[in-house]
């Protein structure tokens, strides 16, 4: 009987690599249209369809918001960011899946006019956790955070908070009413992410706004100035 | 549950590589996973002897090395696992620097028959 022999050999490449590499391709496609895209990802009911309605209407005619939604079912959200002055917008239903992924992003910019919008928000499905491994594409990930789930989501899903490049505290109006404690908060954001920038808002009440449209816009200008 | 789509990029890439590398038989596939990514170890296992028949990797093994969050403290440069509470030093308090380790997500080698 012959013996076969066992070879070891080192790959050491991501997991998701060819997700990597897909999204990849969708960052050029974005980059070639002139478009800033953008990664939003929450926990459902953090305010991330009102975050997008918020700024479409403060930004104005500065710059012009296309949105893809993630969602595991249903259309509502892109009926009202369309209803609500997105240039374009389209529905992508998961059918179940947790997260976006490259490719399902790649299919939507297919089908979406590139030429009605300047930044795309990709609107993630509601989860702290899946979505934080797979890149879509984006110059930016976003994540967005209500008062209402606590001041510990920073170190209870810590990737998140690690890997966004921006973070907006949505709800602000109920601060006082939930317990939140904002040394905790930025503490803990601090340990995982020094330095990100972190924006404070209420989509309510509005406050707190334009501070954050006024930094995307600059992230814009930025944008465009290295494309 | 997202293990499921983690899986389903496993085994194209072993499938991949497999080829490429012209084995007859994959007989493990070490992975380097950190708890950072939030991937459980059971659910993986349960998509991976789920997907694996029929495919090159069809009995073979998986091999999950595991990694660790840490921080560390820039007052007493304490080298510590944070304790899933905060990130505060065990030793003076402070809250520490959270480090790279624990986002390991990587195929780190495979065992072929060639």
């Amino acid at each position: 009987m012959s013996v076969q022999a066992v070879r070891i050999v080192n790959i050491v490449e991501s997991l998701l690599v060819s997700n990597d590499k897909a999204a990849g391709v969708n960052r050029e496609w974005l980059e070639n249209a002139g478009v800033l895209a953008i990664n939003l990802m929450s926990s459902p009911g953090a305010g991330k369809t009102s975050l997008i309605l918020r700024t479409i209407a403060a930004l104005g005619e500065r710059a012009r918001i296309g949105v893809i939604e993630g969602d595991i079912a249903g259309s509502i959200d892109t009926e009202k960011v369309l209803a609500g002055g997105a240039g374009d917008a389209i529905q992508i239903n998961t059918g179940g899946n947790c997260h976006l992924e490259a490719n399902m992003v790649h299919r939507a910019l297919d089908d979406l006019d590139l030429t009605t919008f300047d930044i795309l928000v990709i609107e993630n499905v509601g989860n702290l956790v899946c979505p934080t491994h797979w890149a879509l594409g984006e110059h930016l990930k976003l994540c967005l955070v209500g008062a209402a789930e606590g001041h510990d989501k920073p170190i209870k899903y810590p990737e998140m908070f690690a890997k966004s490049d921006v973070i907006v505290l949505n709800k602000i109006d109920l601060i006082d009413f939930v317990d939140f404690d904002r040394s905790i908060f930025y503490e803990s954001i601090g340990a995982l992410n020094p330095g990100v920038p972190i924006f404070e808002v209420s989509c309510r009440t509005g406050e707190g706004i334009e501070a954050w449209a006024d930094w995307l816009d600059e992230q814009l200008v930025q944008f465009r100035k290295k494309g | 549950m997202h293990e499921l789509s983690v899986m389903s990029h496993l085994l194209e890439r072993v499938e991949t590589h497999a080829e490429r590398l012209g084995a007859s038989r994959v007989v493990a596939i070490n992975l380097v996973i950190g708890d950072r990514t939030s991937i459980v170890d059971d659910s993986l296992l349960f998509y991976f002897d789920m997907m694996t028949p029929g495919t090159v990797a069809e009995g073979s093994s998986l091999k999950v090395r595991r990694t660790h969050m840490r921080c560390s403290c820039p007052r007493c440069a304490l080298d510590y696992r944070p304790d899933g509470f905060g990130f505060n030093c065990p030793t003076c308090g402070l809250v520490g620097d959270v480090t790279n380790d624990g986002t390991e997500f990587l195929i780190e080698s495979l065992e072929i028959e060639q």
